[in-house]
């Protein structure tokens, strides 16, 4: 019954990130020339030494199944090649099974790998955290005001959730910073942990990360707030005039039964669906308010290795933001899928 | 009469009732949007900052670029500056009021690639059902998951690169070209999605298989019948997209994307963030394009579901 | 009957329930007294349901007829108060074995809802809610009001869906997975499952096919005598109650316009309008090539006409029809009449000529129903049609 509609959402994933990854590979490779340009920046190198190294790196293997090149004239379309799997795309596919991402140019060579899954977790943290907090917070107040309309606090309630709605991330995060760290000083200013502090017990070291966290989570908690509350109040408004509620009542339930048995069940499909449409937004937020507040995450790794030019960096960036979007919706549409039994039929 | 004239005739006469119709029905959205008080406010507020884009000359004077700057480095506000000035000693309200041409003007050309792409694949979409419809839809959900703002990220440099940085493509420099293509090629999704469900319920109607019985082509009927009924959905969209791109445009800008000489908000957002302002509290700094941003994005939002509620005709029905 | 065999025939009839504590043992199941409703809307107020009496006794079954937008509906809802927020009950008596529900609080009329009457309401795509399994719906109310453990009540909801004819393995299905008929089915099963005394269908057929309608009257009408259930049934279909019922009542613009025993009031309608509405009715049989209609609406109920509110329609309006409200009188064969015609019980009983004929022009094997064509729009365009161009 459910299975075929769970089998599907996963092949809609899996066939998503392939494309991902291919539109990753030829982005960053078809940058004229880049590569061994960049690699070999400065260093003064004999034209024969240059072909050695492209061949080393397979640079001169075909880019893709069908026989596409990068020289120096750019892009050419040359032959179909002799064997399907001689060429820079599987390479980089195989490359990528090893979860080797290549090399950065900005950590003098460090893997990218590396530094990637050094920098996750406190992405994770902050986005996680957030995330909960709007959730509770953002779906709580709108099932509640859905549920007492009319009241005057309902119509502040929207107009402070669209004036939300409406600003820059990060710009909340710049303003919050400006009022409770630069001028009361009640939270630090930029990082996850105090620099060069020494910590007696991890509970101290916890305290530290917590008051460092409290800003930037409030910040992408604020964010999605507006938004959550805004579309749960729709929601429960709508569930509220549908004949099953009716019938609830007629039934003789309680007001609170009714709101958790029949109306919440019903309100949170179109909820569930809001929260994965956002995450791919919710990329963009964390990017900019880790580089407001200096947070050592996949966001300021982002924005500095698009200032240094650190192709690998952004490429193996773009593929770990990207797949973890698509998985993470993947996740949402099961959930879904079990909360609501139409669509498993 | 002859056969022929009268037809001509009587085909001007229809063209021209046509006209009418469309002059009343315009005129009945227009009372009605009247009665919206926060459609109304949006577009007032929506007036105030285009008159800042067309004409800051004459607001504020010439546009203090780094050489000309007319103050102390960052001074709170006072009757001479009244929004405080830079990390350059450059006045904000100036900066705030040129920045306005550049961030509504990308936000409105990128608003024009959105709308378009999005409501060509809509409407081909939801018009032709069927083998394109699934593989557009599949490419339009792949664009939605997608986080699109990374995907800008990334098309951003590749494009500079390829487009050759500090080069200029019909008077617009490379930059503001850059930004102004990757929001337009990264948000037409969900425009897509709206225009293509609306179009699916247009194409069951009576008067498309009418059309169809008389022989008229596919195109034809696309552009006669279906994109006059769409029209309506599409600018209440539109308005909802520019929005959005306004924010967009503002975070990429704010990562380094933007351009330095003709900063929009987010360009000044990104200044303030890297002179160390949060640091040092020159709030007047980070504030000011923050609310310009927050008003303009805001009234474009109210507008929008104002024009919503009455063009949809899903939700014109509620209230 | 006579009083004590009334009585007696109560006595009987109630004996297999458990009345409610403030129960009047010899009252009747249900009198409703003066009943109005009214709405309040943006631009002032509605009274939907005006001054309207009606009896049911146990074992009744009571139709409800009229156009839409009558009242009857209301009616039926403001029996249990399940009004809209803007619906409130204006005046009037709602006595259950006695007891006024019209009087009492959400809470205290809590104890009455389902388990003395409950509903089946129109429409039982959207009455049922779409993400519980059907049994787990009709065990909710067991389970909640009469306190029995899940485990009996599932058994319960079982036997119930068994009783209307719904196979048990279906019962684990959700709404969606259930055809129209069969969801009808399960709203009558969840109807019947705190055993009330009161059952009232809105519309329960109207959304179903002919052949599943048959069916669906035919488990009402079993039910009926199985559990000795009591039967509201409102419905603008005359062929439904003539077929089900026992006693009519025929509703206009809120108010009654007559009521009585199927037989008497289908065979010999007294009022205009119960006449027209007969009369509209298309006979299979006869050899008619026109369709009478009633000309004319419904009145505006914000603004209602002084008077009897049918006047306006009616071959038959004299002067005092305008200006007086004919009271409710009651025949000398049991039909209440509330029109100027029968203002004694020993009045004649007035035929009323067809109102009006569409179509008699009409070629012998052609049935003209076509009305006034040019304010035709398609059902969700605003564009009129001539806007559409080939």
């Amino acid at each position: 019954m459910g299975s075929r509609f769970f089998a599907r959402r996963l092949g809609q994933a899996i066939l998503t990130i392939l494309f991902v990854l291919v539109v990753n590979f030829i982005l960053f490779r078809s940058l004229p020339g880049s590569p061994e340009r960049i690699l070999l920046r400065g260093t003064r190198i004999s034209a024969q030494a240059l072909e050695n190294q492209r061949d080393k790196w397979g640079l001169n293997d075909p880019l893709l199944p069908i026989d596409l090149r990068i020289d120096d004239q750019g892009i050419r379309l040359v032959d179909f090649p002799a064997s399907l799997t001689d060429n820079q795309l599987v390479a980089y596919v195989e490359s990528l099974a090893q979860l080797d991402l290549g090399l950065s140019f900005q950590f003098r060579g460090r893997a990218v790998a590396d530094v990637i899954s050094e920098k996750l977790p406190p992405t994770l943290l902050l986005f996680g955290i957030g995330e909960a907090i709007a959730i509770v917070i953002g779906f709580g107040l709108g099932a509640l005001a859905g549920w007492r309309r009319g009241r005057p606090s309902d119509y502040v309630g929207t107009s402070v959730s669209l004036v939300l709605y409406s600003m820059p991330y990060f710009w909340l995060g710049m303003i919050l910073l400006i009022i409770f760290a630069a001028t009361l000083r009640w939270f630090p200013t930029t990082g996850m942990v105090t620099p060069g502090a020494d910590f007696a017990s991890p509970v101290e070291h916890v305290i530290d990360v917590a008051r460092h966290l409290v800003l930037p989570a409030t910040t992408v908690a604020l964010g999605l707030i507006g938004q959550y509350s805004l579309l749960m109040r729709s929601a429960v408004t709508e569930v509220l005039a549908e004949d099953y509620v009716q019938t609830a009542r007629a039934k003789g339930l309680k007001g609170d039964r009714i709101l958790r048995d029949h109306v919440l069940p019903n309100a949170m499909l179109p909820a569930v669906t809001l929260v994965a449409i956002n995450l791919g937004y919710i990329v963009a937020g964390a990017i900019t308010v880790e580089q407001v507040f200096s947070w050592p995450g996949l966001g300021t790794l982002t924005v500095d290795a698009l200032r240094t030019r650190d192709y690998p960096m952004m490429s193996g960036v773009f593929l770990v933001l990207s797949i973890s979007v698509v998985l993470a919706n993947l996740v949402a549409d099961m959930i879904y899928g079990v909360l609501d039994p139409r669509v498993r039929t | 009469m002859t056969g022929e004239v009268a037809a001509q005739v009587f085909t001007r006469r229809a063209r021209g009732e046509r006209w009418r119709i469309r002059a009343r029905q315009l005129r009945g959205i227009l009372r009605q949007f009247a009665r919206q008080r926060s459609g109304v406010l949006g577009v007032l507020i929506i007036a105030l900052f285009t008159i800042c884009a067309l004409v800051p000359d004459l607001l504020v004077g010439p546009f203090e670029s780094v050489t000309r700057a007319s103050g102390e480095k960052f001074d709170s506000p006072s009757p001479t500056h009244i929004l405080g000035t830079d990390e350059l000693g450059r006045d904000v309200l100036n900066l705030v009021v040129h920045g306005a041409r550049i961030s509504m003007a990308i936000g409105l050309m990128a608003t024009i690639i959105t709308v378009a792409i999005g409501a060509v694949i809509g409407i081909v979409a939801g018009f032709n059902g069927g083998r394109l419809d699934t593989i557009l839809m599949r490419i339009t959900d792949f664009f939605l998951i997608l986080p699109t703002f990374v995907l800008a990220l990334v098309l951003a440099p590749v494009l500079r690169e390829l487009l050759g940085e500090g080069s200029e493509f019909f008077g617009i420099r490379v930059t503001l070209l850059v930004i102004i293509v990757v929001i337009g090629i990264t948000s037409w999704a969900s425009t897509a999605r709206i225009i293509r469900s609306q179009t699916l319920s247009i194409r069951e109607r009576a008067y498309i298989d009418r059309a169809r019985a008389i022989g008229a082509s596919s195109g034809h009927i696309m552009r006669r019948h279906i994109l006059p009924n769409v029209l309506s959905l599409i600018v209440a969209n539109t308005v909802l997209v520019f929005a959005g791109s306004v924010l967009t445009e503002t975070t990429l800008s704010f990562v380094g994307l933007g351009d330095q000489l003709a900063p929009s908000w987010g360009q000044i957002l990104a200044f303030a963030q890297s002179s160390g302002a949060p640091g040092i509290g020159a709030w007047w700094y980070t504030a000011s394009p923050g609310i310009a941003i927050v008003l303009v994005v805001l009234s474009f939002t109210l507008v929008g579901h104002a024009l919503d509620s009455i063009l949809n005709p899903k939700l014109a029905g509620r209230r | 009957m006579s009083a004590e065999a009334d009585a007696l025939a109560r006595i009987v009839r109630r004996a297999g329930r458990t009345l409610p504590k403030l129960a009047d043992p010899s009252a009747p199941l249900l009198q409703v007294t003066d009943l109005s409703v009214r709405f309040t809307l943006a631009q002032g107020h509605l009274t939907a349901v005006d001054g309207v009496s009606f009896r049911l006794d146990d074992g009744e079954a009571l139709g409800i007829a009229g156009e839409s937008g009558c009242g009857k509906t209301t009616t039926a809802l403001s029996l249990l108060q399940l009004l809209p927020s803007n619906g409130r009950i204006r005046s009037g008596r709602v006595e259950l074995y006695g007891i006024d529900l019209a009087q009492k609080s959400e809470a205290a009329l809590a104890r009455y809802r389902w388990r003395e009457i409950s509903i089946v309401f129109q429409g039982a795509m959207n009455a049922l809610n779409p993400v519980i399994r059907v049994r787990d719906q009709i065990a909710e109310p067991i389970v909640i009001r009469l306190g029995v453990s899940e485990e009996s009540a599932r058994r319960r909801a079982l036997e119930l869906l068994d009783l209307v004819g719904i196979p048990t393995q279906r019962g684990g299905a959700y709404p969606h997975e259930l055809s129209g008929g069969m969801r009808q089915r399960a709203m009558i099963a969840m109807a019947l499952a705190c055993n009330p005394a009161i059952v009232i269908g809105d519309e329960p057929t109207t959304a179903l096919d002919v052949m599943v309608q048959a069916q669906i009257l035919a488990l009402l009408e079993s039910l009926r005598w199985e559990l000795g259930l009591s039967l509201i049934l409102i419905t603008h279909d005359l062929s439904v109650i003539a077929e089900t019922c026992d006693k009519v009542l025929i509703m206009y613009a809120g108010r009654v316009a007559e009521e009585g025993p199927v037989s008497r009031v289908f065979t010999a309608p007294r009022h205009p309008y119960t006449q027209a509405l007969l009369r509209a009715f298309p006979n299979i049989r006869a050899d008619r090539r026109t369709l009478d209609v009633i000309p004319g609406n419904l009145p505006d109920l914000r603004d209602p006409p002084p008077g009897c509110r049918f006047a306006p329609r009616c071959t038959f309006a004299m002067d005092v029809c305008r200006v007086v409200t004919p009271p409710e009188v009651t025949m000398a064969d049991g039909v209440r009449v509330a029109c100027h015609l029968y203002p004694t019980p020993d009045a004649a009983v007035v035929e009323a000529p067809p109102i009006a004929q569409v179509g008699a022009d009409a070629p012998d094997d052609d049935v003209d129903l076509s009305a006034d064509n040019s304010n035709l729009r398609d059902a969700d365009d605003d564009t009129p049609a001539d806007e559409v161009q080939p």
